[in-house]
């Protein structure tokens, strides 16, 4: 139990710390702040695991692990675990369409919206010039004279993609 | 605790076997569903292997086996689910994902480079609506009235949920 306690509380301390960072400061490069801020949770696990007491004085038998590299190394991958479902949690509230949908449709909760009405809602340039300006601040694209063209490694991911679209037979998507 | 963690990645393996020909066999609407339901399913067989199998599976190290039942189990049914929610996230980078999209468009056309108003021709607003709108009406989270889109009692939940996530991180109108 101790990786996995010491995993949960340093998630936990994790979580608060970034919610006060992102509450107080406007942040632009949110993907550093978070990953950032997890590595330096780090050795805060680390600190977490050697302050708990070993099993076998607090917990019954079923659930005492010795405190070796396995336990050690478990409540790490809990912590990442956390941090990776959290982030995905985070960007479905930053950046999902479905999101934004479901709270534009919650400002007409009683007659609703029709596609129209909620195409009129978005400022789709603005969508579009977001995601461009991050795949080209994340290397994957390039603009030159108003037009985008791909990288290497923007061709790497695109191919690797359209194989893995290719292989789960998942049309184009997007 | 090697136990729990060596059936965890063997489950994901299994699942990673069962699920990709199924979607290569068989076109279903309802994928994430059948993706739920297939790790649901390889949850239960890992519980159920778990209470069969000698505490070092017959090739285990002795060391490997000190730890209690209970723990080892539920790490190793943690690291399942988490491995499994991993793989979500990667799933629907590809089949969701609008920045790939874009990068696949522009690898597609002729020149290998496009304006954003050709990216926005090749795949429109109207498009990217339809189909999260289609996505949300399969999960249950909007229904259609009169030709008309309106939360369900799920979906008022979560805008309400993440509109205050938005507003307290700080993080725009988004979408």
């Amino acid at each position: 139990m101790r990786g996995l306690v010491a995993g949960m509380l340093a998630f936990g301390v994790y979580f608060l710390v970034q919610a006060v960072v992102f509450h107080s400061v406007q942040v632009s490069r949110r993907a550093l702040v978070l990953a950032g801020l997890w590595l330096g949770g780090l050795p805060v696990y680390v600190w977490f695991y050697t302050w708990l007491p070993d099993d076998r004085s607090v917990w019954p038998a079923p659930l005492v692990a010795p405190s070796d590299v396995t336990t050690l190394f478990s409540g790490g991958l809990l912590y990442f675990f956390l941090f990776m479902g959290y982030a995905q949690f985070f960007y479905m509230a930053e950046s999902s369409v479905g999101v934004r949908t479901m709270i534009e449709l919650a400002s007409e909760p009683e007659k609703g919206l029709t596609l129209e009405e909620l195409t009129k809602r978005y400022h789709y340039d603005w969508m579009l010039d977001r995601r461009l300006r991050r795949l080209v601040h994340a290397g994957y694209l390039i603009e030159e004279m108003g037009y985008y063209r791909t990288t290497a490694r923007g061709r790497l991911a695109a191919a690797v993609l359209k194989w893995c679209k290719r292989l789960l037979r998942l049309g184009p998507g997007g | 605790m090697l136990k729990g963690l060596v059936l965890a990645c063997a489950g994901f393996a299994l699942f990673q076997i069962i699920h990709v020909p199924l979607f290569r066999l068989q076109v279903s609407e309802f994928r994430f569903r059948t993706m739920v339901r297939i790790a649901f399913a390889l949850g239960i067989l890992l519980l159920v292997v778990y209470l069969a199998t000698p505490p070092d599976l017959g090739f285990l190290p002795a060391a490997s086996t000190k730890a209690g039942w209970a723990i080892d189990l539920l790490n190793g049914l943690l690291v399942f689910a988490f491995l499994f929610v991993g793989y979500c996230m990667f799933y629907f980078l590809i089949d969701r994902g609008f920045s790939g999209r874009i990068m696949i468009e522009i690898e597609a056309s002729p020149h290998r480079r496009l304006h954003p108003a050709e990216i926005a021709a090749r795949y429109s607003l109207e498009m990217v609506l339809r189909r999260r709108l289609g996505e949300m009406l399969e999960i249950g989270r909007i229904t259609v009235l009169h030709g008309r889109y309106c939360n369900t009692k799920k979906g008022r939940w979560s805008a309400a949920m993440f509109a205050f996530v938005k507003k307290f991180l700080q993080l725009g109108e988004g979408g």
